[in-house]
């Protein structure tokens, strides 16, 4: 789902043979793939680049200071903290459940995994206002644990603890999905190498198996982080929306707009756009690097030839 | 330290992928696991490694149970096919893995595992690459780096999982001599799995034969080699032919040509073999095995007449294909004979010959497998 995609002139192959009418067949083809390549951009430039170039527009509409305002008022500074520390909690979590659940479906054989594998991509499947319902049914005052939540003035619903269960719930399968290929494919003969020289499970993982993923590790953690930033419906349900105190981000921006206030709105969804364009950024940075070092070690091996016995 | 599997049986769901494995290791010991792919040489390494565990049966070392000991307990090097080296370390970092995560109390000085590291390095003739990454390394390299990697923690025994399998065939066979010099010096017991019987033969002083999860014969190489207790292992070691059986008068024959060989120049040791009655009339209920090298080739009144239908030299051996009479195009015999007698003899396509068996063995047809067959 997340391999670069191929231009489509890389994916053209040069016809070898003429056709029997004698006309070039590259020709037909030609015209096939202006128009491909035409639709394409069309589509991107009127469905992604020109609303992130509005966000920008009507945020700056009434100039920086107004901007800057929008962004240091109380409320919107009290957002952007909340989105932060859900991130925060949301994102360590699910790299541990999902390292976890990645070294168990790849590592060990047992039953039920391909059941797990199905969980994992579950949120996926599932609309995120239905995760947050969920937990309202499970936590609300009239939920399964409401009774006893209120008995020992816990509040989950409609509270920080909400908000970060919502956003782990949305957030699950990124680190694990990522992983899960990573690891299926590294398979286990490192590790069982490392445990054979006398190494514990603990150094095994430390030493030998983070190494091995730690890119796409980071490539999941980033994607996880911003849906993480990014999560409206599932937070949304839950979140109670009590300003200054429940509502991230994206809550904000909603807020805001539909007061009317379009600077401030499309000034804090400025900020959403931008870390949206800082993760692809660093994900662009993660698949160059790779093959980038990859690259490296055959040129110094090249380098080296003359000196192999 | 020597090592004893009794009664050893693995199963991955229905498939019996070792079964009922009775093996002895003595110490010292340079044993080759032979057999076709899905025979359960690998699965016998892995249990004995640690890394599998058996579903029934004992693993000994020593005379020690150790069924139940963890990999980390046994003193066990294992390399893998892949050598598996650790790609993020350096080869240096690779050597030391195993001297780096012992307890602190067990593990060596910094400088003690530099003087050791740079010591297996030099051993398998690396001491210049300590600096480098795997990907910077050749095949026959890694295959290196990984040996002095699992010698590192000085193991008892040394597992190696079709070790030169991945090498061009000039670097595998200068690493088996290599191997072998290795052993010799440092007496460790060695277990290797492959299924190239080439390679059990040049380096292992004992050859264990597995099919189906099961031992063949085991033995010392020219043992199995010239004495196969089945239709199996003398398939599997080397080449052979293969022509049904009839027998008559008392006699097995091979087309018009009487096995037994009248003429006084065959192997008197198989008439035991012969001589017994025979079923007569049914067909290929018995075959008999020839190899090419056991193959006669005279003159086309002394034995079964054949054609001559291609030759090929090969360095110091001539192989000849033949088509004897009787016998389908596409089922040809296969000869083989020095380059001296070819030279004096002077085979010429389209020529016909006699052919005779110096040599062969007879086997009940239907009940051992082909190799290829036992993958399935």
């Amino acid at each position: 789902m997340n391999a670069p995609v191929p231009g489509l002139a890389a994916s053209y192959e040069e016809p070898k043979a003429r056709s029997l009418s004698g006309r070039n067949p590259r020709r037909q083809f030609r015209w096939g793939r202006l128009l491909l390549i035409t639709l394409a951009l069309a589509f991107l430039t009127a469905f992604l680049l020109l609303p992130l170039l509005v966000v920008f527009t009507q945020a700056l509409a009434k100039g920086v200071s107004a901007y800057l305002a929008a962004i240091v008022d109380p409320m919107a500074w009290a957002s952007i903290k909340l989105t932060l520390w859900v991130a925060a909690i949301a994102v360590p979590m699910n790299v541990v459940f999902g390292v976890a659940a990645a070294w168990a479906i790849s590592k060990f054989e047992f039953r039920g995994k391909s059941a797990l594998v199905t969980l994992i991509d579950l949120p996926f499947a599932v609309s995120p206002v239905i995760a947050g319902l969920s937990y309202l049914l499970l936590f609300g005052a009239r939920g399964w644990f409401g009774p006893f939540l209120q008995a020992h003035d816990i509040r989950i619903v409609f509270a920080v603890p909400g908000i970060v269960l919502a956003t782990i719930f949305v957030t699950f399968p990124f680190v694990a999905r990522e992983l899960i290929p990573v690891m299926q494919a590294l398979g286990k003969d490192d590790e069982e190498t490392a445990l054979s020289l006398g190494a514990s499970g603990w150094q095994t993982f430390w030493h030998v198996t983070l190494p091995n993923i730690r890119w796409g590790l980071m490539y999941g953690v980033l994607l996880c982080n911003a849906r993480a930033m990014g999560e409206f419906g599932a937070v949304s349900v839950v979140s109670g929306h009590i300003r200054g105190l429940t509502n991230t981000m994206p809550l904000h921006v909603e807020i805001l707009y539909n007061e009317y206030n379009y600077v401030a709105a499309f000034a804090v969804a400025s900020l959403l756009a931008l870390l949206a364009l800082v993760t692809l950024a660093g994900k662009s940075i993660l698949e160059w690097r790779q093959p980038e070092l990859r690259d490296g070690a055959r040129r110094w091996r090249d380098n080296n030839r003359k000196g192999k016995v | 330290m020597s090592i004893a599997l009794r009664g050893v049986t693995k199963q991955f769901g229905a498939f019996t992928a070792v079964d009922d494995v009775e093996l002895t290791v003595p110490t010292g010991g340079m044993i080759a696991l032979l057999g076709p792919s899905g025979c359960g040489k690998t699965t016998v390494l892995r249990i004995i490694a640690g890394l599998e565990a058996p579903d029934a049966g004992q693993v000994l070392f020593d005379g020690r149970d150790a069924t139940a000991w963890p990999i980390r307990d046994r003193k066990v090097g294992f390399v893998f096919q892949n050598y598996a080296l650790f790609r993020h370390m350096t080869v240096f970092e690779n050597v030391a893995f195993g001297l780096k995560v012992k307890s602190r109390h067990e593990r060596p000085s910094a400088a003690e595992i530099r003087k050791k590291v740079q010591s297996l390095l030099d051993l398998v003739q690396l001491g210049w690459t300590g600096g480098r990454y795997p990907a910077q390394l050749s095949g026959g390299q890694k295959q290196r780096v990984a040996l002095a990697r699992a010698l590192a923690v000085d193991p008892e025994v040394l597992l190696l999982d079709e070790p030169f399998g991945a090498l061009d065939a000039q670097v595998r066979h200068e690493l088996r001599r290599w191997l072998r010099r290795l052993h010799a010096e440092l007496k460790f017991t060695c277990i290797f799995v492959t299924h190239d019987q080439q390679e059990a033969i040049e380096v292992a002083d004992t050859i264990v034969v597995l099919n189906r999860g099961r031992i063949e014969q085991s033995g010392i190489p020219g043992a199995v080699y010239d004495e196969p207790s089945s239709a199996f292992v003398h398939r599997f070691l080397g080449q052979v032919n293969e022509l049904p059986v009839t027998w008559r008068d008392g006699r097995p024959h091979a087309g018009p040509l009487d096995i037994t060989g009248d003429t006084g120049q065959g192997d008197a040791g198989r008439a035991g073999e012969a001589g017994r009655a025979g079923p007569a009339g049914e067909a290929a209920a018995e075959i008999v095995l020839v190899r090419p090298h056991e193959i006669d080739i005279g003159p086309e009144s002394a034995g079964w007449p054949a054609v001559v239908r291609a030759v090929r030299v090969i360095g110091p051996i001539v192989r000849i294909e033949l088509c004897a009479e009787g016998r389908s195009p596409h089922e040809p015999l296969e000869a083989e004979v020095s380059r001296e007698q070819f030279e004096q003899q002077h085979y010429r396509v389209g020529q016909t010959v006699g052919v005779r068996f110096r040599r062969w063995q007879i086997y009940p047809a239907s009940v051992v497998p082909r190799p290829t067959d036992a993958a399935a």
